[in-house]
C-alpha cells in the first residue's frame, strides 16, 4: 500500500486562520463581566517590602480588587514544575525584576494600570546577584531562602543543584594534545510573536483557565493543587499558541490569575506586554569550561566539562534544563572517558526556562568551539575530526543511553556537499561545521482518542500544543493515512483538558513520535473494530479479513473503510471510537530517569565573510541537514529546521539580554533587543533530511525541530575564525565584538588573537 | 495609556491657535508613527492631541518652485522615496527615507515629523543638513524659514517656539550635480535604530560637507572647502586629517546598549570614509 498522506505535504491544518488573523489566541478571548489584571513591581529586582499601601490605587474609578500577598493563603502558596519554590505573589522580597508584589484588577485595562501605579509598595533596594561570579561569590547573599530547600547540602549556597556524568579513566588517557578553554551563553529571550496571556474564571463547576501553556494537562494539576479542587473542576483551556519555544511550558501567573478570580467572583484576564513577557522567561546563559584531549590524528581521548547554567531565583524547569542539557554534552561522538559536572546557579535575575534545544545549546557552542580549536592545532580540518570521532550506527557512545540510532556519516557528509566544502573558497570567506545531539524525551504519556463518525468522517482528539510546529497537519496525515480518509474531512481537537484525554507535555520534539503513535493505536483499534464489522456485514470470519491503511482485505478484494463503516453502522448510525496510548516508562537508575527515545542529530555547514572595517558577518551559505528518520510532512520539517536554525543565528549574532546592577534588563523591549528579521537572513538556506526509517515514531520518524539550533553558533564562529584568524569564545558574535577582536590583532605582534 | 482630548484643526490658523493654547500640552499626530509608541507607553502624555491631516496647506506635496523643491509637512517617506526629483537631486536623502523603520512605518512616518521628533539618530537629519534644506514654520507670529543646522537642539527638542508647526521642508535644488551618499550603521540588516548615520555630500568646487548623528545630542553639520576631501591626487594621510577634525565633535554615549563609543568612535571613521569615497564616485558619476 503506498502512502497518500504521510511523506506529503498537504495544505498546513489552521494555517489559514493564522495567517488571516482569524485564529483566537488567549489575548482575543474576551468573557462577560470580565476584570483587567495590571501588575505591581518595584523598580529594581532585589527588594525588602516594608509595606504595600493599596488605599490610592483603591479609590480609582473601576478598581475592584487590589490583591496583595496578605489577600492570599498563609503561607503564601509556592509552586513549579520540579521545586515548589515560587510564591504567588513576592513574600518579603523581590527575586527579580517584574515579580509583582501585588496586582489590581479593574473594568478596565487603563483602570487597572492607573491604580497599580499608585499601589504604594515601601521597598528598600538590596543588592542582587545577577552573573555566575556574583552568584557563586562567598559573601553573595542566597537567593533562595535555604528554609525552602530543607535536607539539601547546597541550601547555604546559591548552587540550586549539580550534575555530575562521568566515565572511563580521565587522567590514564594518553594525548598529543589537550586543549582547554571557557565559553560563554549569553542570556536571550524566546520572543514568541504572541505575549503570554492568562484568562480565570470562576463557576459553578470550579475554575476554568485560559493560558497559551505549551503543557495544559500540567498546568491543571499545578492550578488544582494550588486551590484545593479536583482535577475535574479545573478546566485549562489552551487556544493553539502563537509560538512558545519552551517558554510557555509552566505555570507563570495563572496561579495568581486563579486567586483573584477566586476572591473578585468575576473573571480575570492579564496579558503581558512584549516587556512584561522578556521579564517572564529566558534561557539559561551559561559559562563552560571544556577540556578535550586528542591524539594527533584527531581521536578524542578525554574530555571534561564543567557547565555552569545561571538560572532566576526559581527553578521552574531550569534544573532539568541543565542535567539533560549537559549529559549528551560530548556530542554524537565516541569518548572513551569523560567527566561533566554541570551546576545549575541561582539568581536574581529573570526565571529561566526551558527554551529549544533544552540546555544541548549551550554546551554544544563550548565543546565543537573546542574541538574546531584542537582540529586547527592538529592540522586537521572540521569536517575530517568530526568524521573520525563521530559515532557508528548501533554504537554506545553514550553510557547508560540508547545507541546511535541513525547512519549520521550520512548527515554529516550531506552538508559538507551542500556547503561546497571542498570547492575551493573565495578570498576573505571562511568555513566551518558543526554537529550536535538532542535527547528526545525520557519518558512520556500521551492518549489520543479517534471517533470515525457516521459519514465517515474522522475527529482526532489528541492533547498536544500545536504553537507552530504544525501537530495538527501531522496527527490528521496519520488518521487520513490509516482510516483511509481524506484530509478535508478529519478534524483535530486539543487544547482542553475537559474534552480531550491527557498528554502529558508538547516539548521535546515528542508529539510526533508519541501523540503519533496514540493516533495509530487509537486507529488500529478501529481498524480491529471494523475487521469484525466486516466479517458480520458480509458473512465472512474474522480471520478472512486484514484492515490496513484505510482498506479492508476480503477474499474476494478490497473495501474502503468508510463503506465497511457505514454497512456496519446501519440506519441507527452513531460511530466507533478507538483509544490509543503511548508510554515511555520511568527508568530509576539512569542518569536521567530514562534513556532518550531518539536523537536528533543535525548538522550545520555555513559559508561566512566578514567585514574587518565593522566587523559585520555575512553568511553566504547555511547548511542545514538533520536525521528525522522519516519526514511525515517533509515541508513542515525543513520549515522547522530552517526556523531553528534562523533562530539560532539570533544567539548567534545578536541577541543578548543586557543587566545592570539593579538586576533590571537594560535592554528591555523590541528596540534594542534584537533578533534577526527577513534581511538578516543568510544569502542561502539549503536544508535536506536524511530519511532511513528507523526512528520510534509512525513509519520510522524521529522527532525533530530543535536539532538546526544546536550547531549554528559553533559553525558561524568556525567560518569567522577562519575568514578572519579570530577566534571569539563569547557570543553573540557582534560586529563591535568582531570588530574589537580584530583591532587588538592589529595592535598585537602576534598574528593570532583569541578574544 | 493615558486619555486625552483629540482635536483635528481645519485650517492652518486654528492648529497654531490650538498649539499655542496648549504649549507642551498639545502633541501633533501626523504619521504618528512616534507619537503613538509613545502614548502606549507613557512617555508621552499630552492632554491634547493635534491631528493636522485635514489642514489643507499640510496635505502630502512635493512642489518645485523658485530653484527651491519643497515638501510638506504631511508628504510620508514612501511618497518622498517615490518622487522622481528627488531621485533626481537628492538620492541621499531617499537613502535615508528608505531606511525609516519599515514599510509599513514608511508608508505612514513623514519628513516634518522625523525631525520634530528629532531623535539624534534620525535617518533623514544628516541628508537635509548636507544639502542645506531649511524648514518653513508657521506661527502665531506668521511664517519663519529656520535653516535646518538652527532646527535641532536635543532629543525630542527643536527651536520651535510656542504655536509653530512645521509647514514644509524646502531643499535647494543645485544648478550643478551633487555628489552624496547616505550611510549608517545597525546591529542587523532589518529594521534598526542606527547606532551612527553619515551623511557626505561633494560638490564639483570640491566643497566637501558632512553630517552625521546617533553619535551625540545632536546631528551635525561639517563643511570643508579646501577641495582635498575630493580630490583624487591628494595623498589618503592628508583626507584623513581633514575627516578626523570634522568628526571631532562626536560624543558617542558611554551607557548606550547599542555600541561602545570606542566602536562608535572607529566605525564613524569607517563610515566617513567609505560615504566620502560614494560622494566622488557619484560626482564622478554625474559628470
Amino acid at each position: 500500500m503506498s502512502m497518500r498522506s504521510v511523506g506529503a505535504s498537504p495544505r498546513r491544518v489552521g494555517g489559514h486562520g493564522r495567517v488571516t488573523g482569524q485564529q483566537q489566541y488567549v489575548a482575543d478571548i474576551h468573557l462577560p463581566d470580565e476584570l483587567h489584571v495590571a501588575l505591581v513591581t518595584v523598580d529594581c529586582a532585589r527588594a525588602r517590602i516594608i509595606s504595600v499601601d493599596r488605599s490610592a490605587a483603591e479609590r480609582v474609578p473601576g478598581v475592584r480588587l487590589v490583591m496583595t500577598a496578605d489577600d492570599l493563603p498563609q503561607p503564601v502558596p509556592r509552586f513549579g514544575p520540579q521545586f515548589r519554590d515560587r510564591p504567588v505573589l513576592a513574600v518579603g522580597e523581590t527575586k527579580f525584576h517584574g515579580e509583582p508584589v501585588a496586582a489590581v484588577a479593574a473594568e478596565t485595562k487603563d483602570a487597572a494600570d492607573e491604580a497599580a501605579r499608585l499601589v504604594l509598595v515601601e521597598h528598600e533596594e538590596l543588592p542582587p546577584v545577577y552573573t555566575i561570579a556574583g552568584a557563586l561569590d562567598p559573601a553573595a547573599p542566597l537567593v533562595q531562602d535555604p528554609a525552602l530547600r530543607a535536607g539539601d547540602a547546597l541550601a547555604e549556597s546559591n548552587v540550586l543543584a549539580e550534575h555530575r556524568y562521568e566515565w572511563g579513566d580521565i587522567e590514564a588517557a594518553t594525548s598529543d594534545l589537550v586543549v582547554e578553554n571557557i565559553y560563554a551563553f549569553p542570556m536571550v529571550t524566546h520572543f514568541a510573536i504572541e505575549p503570554h496571556a492568562f484568562i480565570a474564571a470562576p463557576g459553578e463547576e470550579g475554575l476554568t483557565i485560559w493560558s497559551s501553556i505549551q503543557h495544559p494537562y500540567w498546568l491543571q494539576r499545578i492550578i488544582a493543587g494550588l486551590v484545593g479542587l479536583p482535577l475535574a473542576r479545573v478546566r485549562v483551556i489552551a487556544p493553539d499558541p502563537g509560538g512558545a519555544f519552551g517558554g510557555k511550558q509552566h505555570a507563570k501567573f495563572e496561579p495568581l490569575m486563579a486567586f483573584m478570580a477566586l476572591r473578585a467572583g468575576r473573571p480575570v484576564r492579564l496579558v503581558l506586554s512584549l516587556e512584561e513577557t522578556f521579564q517572564a522567561a529566558r534561557r539559561n546563559s551559561a559559562e563552560i569550561r571544556v577540556r578535550t584531549g586528542l591524539r594527533s590524528d584527531g581521536s578524542i581521548t578525554f574530555r571534561e566539562i564543567h557547565a555552569d547554567y545561571l538560572l532566576g531565583p526559581y527553578a521552574d524547569i531550569s534544573d532539568r534544563v541543565v542535567g539533560k542539557g549537559s549529559y549528551p554534552g560530548n556530542g554524537p561522538y565516541r569518548v572513551p572517558a569523560s567527566r561533566i559536572v554541570a551546576r545549575a546557579i541561582l539568581s536574581h535575575t529573570t526565571p529561566s526556562t526551558a527554551f529549544r534545544g533544552f540546555g544541548a545549546p549551550q554546551v554544544n557552542w563550548a565543546v565543537e568551539s573546542n574541538l574546531d580549536e584542537g582540529a586547527k592545532a592538529l592540522g586537521l580540518d572540521g569536517l575530517q575530526i568530526r568524521l573520525r570521532n563521530l559515532a557508528r550506527r548501533g554504537e554506545k557512545f553514550l553510557p547508560y543511553d540508547t545507541p546511535a540510532d541513525g547512519d549520521w556519516q550520512q548527515t554529516v557528509r550531506r552538508a559538507a556537499e551542500l556547503v561546497g566544502w571542498d570547492t575551493e573558497l573565495p578570498a576573505g570567506h571562511g568555513r566551518g561545521i558543526a554537529l550536535g545531539i538532542k535527547l528526545g524525551p525520557t519518558t512520556g504519556l500521551s492518549h489520543a482518542t479517534v471517533r470515525f463518525l457516521a459519514d465517515g468522517s474522522v475527529l482526532v482528539f489528541a492533547g498536544t500544543s500545536d504553537m507552530g510546529q504544525g501537530s495538527r497537519t501531522i496527527f490528521a496525515q496519520i488518521a487520513s493515512e490509516e482510516m483511509g480518509v481524506p484530509l478535508d474531512r478529519i478534524t483535530v481537537v486539543s487544547g482542553d483538558t475537559h474534552v480531550v484525554p491527557y498528554d502529558q507535555q508538547t516539548s521535546a520534539a515528542r508529539s510526533s513520535v508519541l501523540m503519533g503513535n496514540a493516533i495509530i493505536e487509537a486507529c488500529r483499534s478501529l481498524h480491529g473494530q471494523l475487521r469484525d464489522m466486516a466479517a458480520q456485514a458480509y458473512g465472512l470470519d474474522p480471520q478472512e479479513v486484514r484492515v490496513e491503511r484505510g482498506v479492508a482485505h476480503l477474499p474476494d478484494g478490497e473495501v474502503p473503510l468508510v463503506e465497511v463503516l457505514q454497512a456496519g453502522l446501519g440506519t441507527l448510525g452513531g460511530e466507533l471510537i478507538g483509544n490509543g496510548m503511548a508510554r515511555k516508562e520511568a527508568e530509576p537508575d539512569h542518569p536521567l530517569g530514562g534513556t532518550a527515545a531518539f536523537y536528533e542529530l543535525n548538522c550545520t555547514a555555513i559559508e561566512a565573510t566578514v567585514d574587518d572595517e565593522t566587523g559585520e558577518v555575512v553568511l553566504v551559505r547555511h547548511a542545514i541537514v538533520s536525521d528525522v528518520g522519516r519526514a511525515l510532512n517533509p515541508l513542515q520539517v525543513r520549515m522547522q529546521d530552517e526556523g531553528a536554525a534562523i533562530m539560532g543565528l539570533g544567539h548567534t549574532l545578536m541577541e543578548h539580554l543586557i543587566y545592570d546592577e539593579s538586576g533590571r534588563i537594560r535592554n528591555l523591549g523590541a528596540i534594542d533587543y534584537r533578533i534577526p528579521t527577513a534581511k538578516d537572513l543568510p544569502l542561502e538556506v539549503l536544508s535536506d533530511v536524511v530519511e532511513n526509517a528507523d526512528g520510534p515514531g509512525p513509519y520510522g520518524a524521529k522527532g525533530m525541530s530543535e536539532g538546526a539550533l544546536l550547531c549554528v553558533a559553533p559553525a558561524v564562529a568556525a567560518a569567522v575564525q577562519q575568514a578572519t584568524g579570530v577566534v571569539i569564545r563569547d557570543l553573540p558574535l557582534t560586529p563591535q565584538r568582531i570588530w574589537e577582536a580584530l583591532d587588538e590583532r592589529r595592535r598585537s605582534p602576534s598574528p593570532e588573537v583569541v578574544s | 495609556m493615558r486619555s486625552f482630548d483629540y482635536q483635528r484643526p481645519a485650517t492652518l490658523t486654528d492648529a497654531v491657535a490650538l498649539l499655542e493654547r496648549h504649549g507642551p500640552e498639545a502633541q501633533i499626530l501626523a504619521g504618528g508613527t512616534d507619537l503613538i509608541i509613545g502614548l502606549r507607553d507613557r512617555t508621552i502624555q499630552p492632554s491634547v492631541v493635534a491631528d493636522l491631516k485635514q489642514v489643507p496647506e499640510l496635505r502630502p506635496a512635493i512642489d518645485e518652485q523658485d530653484g527651491w523643491l519643497s515638501i510638506s509637512a504631511g508628504t510620508t517617506m514612501t511618497q518622498i522615496s517615490a518622487h522622481p526629483a528627488i531621485r533626481r537631486h537628492f538620492m541621499a536623502l531617499v537613502e535615508g527615507a528608505d531606511v525609516v523603520g519599515s514599510v509599513q512605518i514608511r508608508n505612514r512616518a513623514t519628513l516634518a515629523g522625523n525631525i520634530c521628533n528629532a531623535s539624534p539618530a534620525a535617518d533623514t537629519a544628516p541628508p537635509l543638513l548636507v544639502f542645506g534644506a531649511r524648514v518653513l514654520v508657521e506661527g502665531p507670529a506668521g511664517e519663519r524659514r529656520i535653516p535646518i543646522d538652527e532646527f535641532f537642539v536635543r532629543s525630542r527638542e527643536t527651536t520651535l517656539l510656542r504655536g509653530e508647526l512645521v509647514k514644509s521642508i524646502e531643499l535647494p535644488v543645485p544648478r550643478e550635480p551633487v555628489g552624496a551618499a547616505y550611510l549608517r550603521l545597525t546591529r542587523r540588516r532589518g529594521t534598526d535604530l542606527a547606532s551612527i548615520t553619515l551623511c557626505c555630500g561633494v560638490e564639483p568646487s570640491g566643497s566637501t560637507r558632512l553630517a552625521y548623528g546617533s553619535v551625540g545630542p545632536k546631528p551635525v553639520l561639517f563643511t570643508d572647502k579646501s577641495g582635498v576631501l575630493a580630490d583624487p591626487a591628494t595623498a589618503e594621510d592628508a583626507k584623513l586629517a581633514i575627516l578626523e577634525e570634522m568628526l571631532s565633535a562626536a560624543s558617542p554615549s558611554p551607557r548606550s546598549v547599542r555600541a561602545s563609543p570606542q566602536y562608535r568612535r572607529a566605525m564613524l571613521r569607517v563610515l566617513a570614509r567609505r560615504g566620502l569615497r560614494a560622494a566622488v564616485e557619484r560626482l564622478r558619476g554625474a559628470a
